[in-house]
């Protein structure tokens, strides 16, 4: 129980730092870790708690927090919680003050654009991700592709679309 | 002004209770992505602990710097509402109601998965999680600087984790420092 509660840790915190413009640019290794390196979850809980946590209001870093539940518990839940936010806001708390000092410097804006193309990278690997730990046949395809398109053209309501698609597919089920 | 006032600037002196509160009803109205929406009308507008150009500061901030944004963004207001102590009262007042709904779904699956139809239906939801990401990939990339060592980099980045699989941390300690040098050298070459 303990080495699973310093496991989570030691998978949280060091992605924290890492987690540029949110979780989903440390899903990959989220998944790489909790399921091939430490054999926490399958691939299909994974996929699980990522689809939970999309469909669950406040950050996507919330995963954390419901892969430490499934592992170890609440204690484990409060465990991921802290080690996914607390170093980054340590060094959002140490940045801040430098950050207002200097109004209009070109090193952040070298800052800003350089930091862009590495989380783009990271997101689209993200995604890579799940559909490797996902079972994706033609109709996850279909919905990846549609709510792609939607996602990008409109500004349809996340949790409307996640409802409709529970509806969907819960409707597939038992047609099939 | 005095150093007493100007430090007060820097930290202010709201109650405790109140950042509290402000953070708990912003975390628990979450639902949709309006949290900048309504962080903006309680700390700017409402309780005026800080005006838009701070309020913008903290923005650019939470969005560049590693963390949930939500979560940078509080921390940043929480802190020029009350220091140190504003910040982490305000990122443990917004994180509470959505970690409280996360653990109940958490707690719902447990007691669902042994059926087969949770893992279809959740299926379908990661799906639809799926083309989210996508579509923020490819709105943050249809915003970066179109030239072949942006490209690159991203690319490189996509290949390393997503395909090949190696770990996270060496790659982003290679490649962060790698693209914010390229992104100084063009910045400077284009004064």
């Amino acid at each position: 129980m303990d080495n699973r509660l310093l496991g989570l840790f030691l998978v949280f915190a060091p992605l924290s730092l890492l987690s540029f413009g949110g979780g989903q640019a440390i899903v990959a290794d989220i998944q790489y870790q909790t399921v091939e390196l430490r054999g926490y979850l399958t691939n299909q809980e994974f996929s699980d708690m990522f689809a939970i946590s999309r469909a669950a209001p406040g950050p996507s870093t919330l995963i954390a927090a419901l892969i430490g539940y499934h592992v170890a518990g609440l204690v484990g839940a409060l465990v991921a919680c802290f080690a996914i936010y607390v170093p980054s806001s340590l060094l959002v708390y140490g940045v801040s003050n430098w950050w207002q000092r200097n109004k209009v410097s070109p090193l952040k804006t070298a800052i800003e654009r350089g930091l862009a193309p590495v989380a783009v990278g990271l997101i689209f690997a993200g995604a890579l991700a799940v559909i490797r730990a996902a079972k994706v046949g033609p109709l996850e395809i279909g919905t990846i592709l549609l709510c792609c398109a939607l996602f990008y053209f409109t500004k349809v309501s996340p949790y409307l679309v996640v409802l409709s698609a529970a509806a969907a597919f819960a409707a597939a089920y038992f047609i099939a | 002004m005095s150093d007493v006032e100007s430090a007060h600037q820097q930290t202010g002196t709201a109650p405790l209770a109140e950042v509290f509160w402000s953070f708990l009803k912003i975390g628990g109205s979450a639902f949709g992505g309006s949290t900048q929406a309504m962080m903006h009308r309680e700390v700017v507008e409402r309780r005026k602990w800080v005006d838009d150009e701070a309020f913008l500061a903290g923005f650019a901030i939470s969005q560049v710097l590693p963390g949930a944004n939500p979560v940078n963004l509080a921390l940043y207001m929480g802190m020029k509402a009350r220091g140190g102590l504003g910040a982490v009262v305000a990122v443990t007042a917004m994180i509470i109601p959505a970690f409280c709904i996360i653990m109940l779904m958490g707690y719902a699956y447990r007691q669902f998965s042994g059926l087969p139809i949770t893992h279809f239906i959740l299926g379908g939801v990661a799906a639809v999680g799926i083309g989210a990401t996508l579509a923020v990939g490819a709105k943050v990339s249809s915003k970066l600087p179109r030239d072949v060592l942006t490209f690159l980099i991203g690319l490189a980045v996509f290949l390393a984790v997503g395909v090949f699989r190696w770990s996270m941390l060496p790659v982003v300690a290679i490649a962060v420092p790698l693209s914010i040098g390229l992104a100084w050298l063009h910045v400077r070459g284009a004064k």
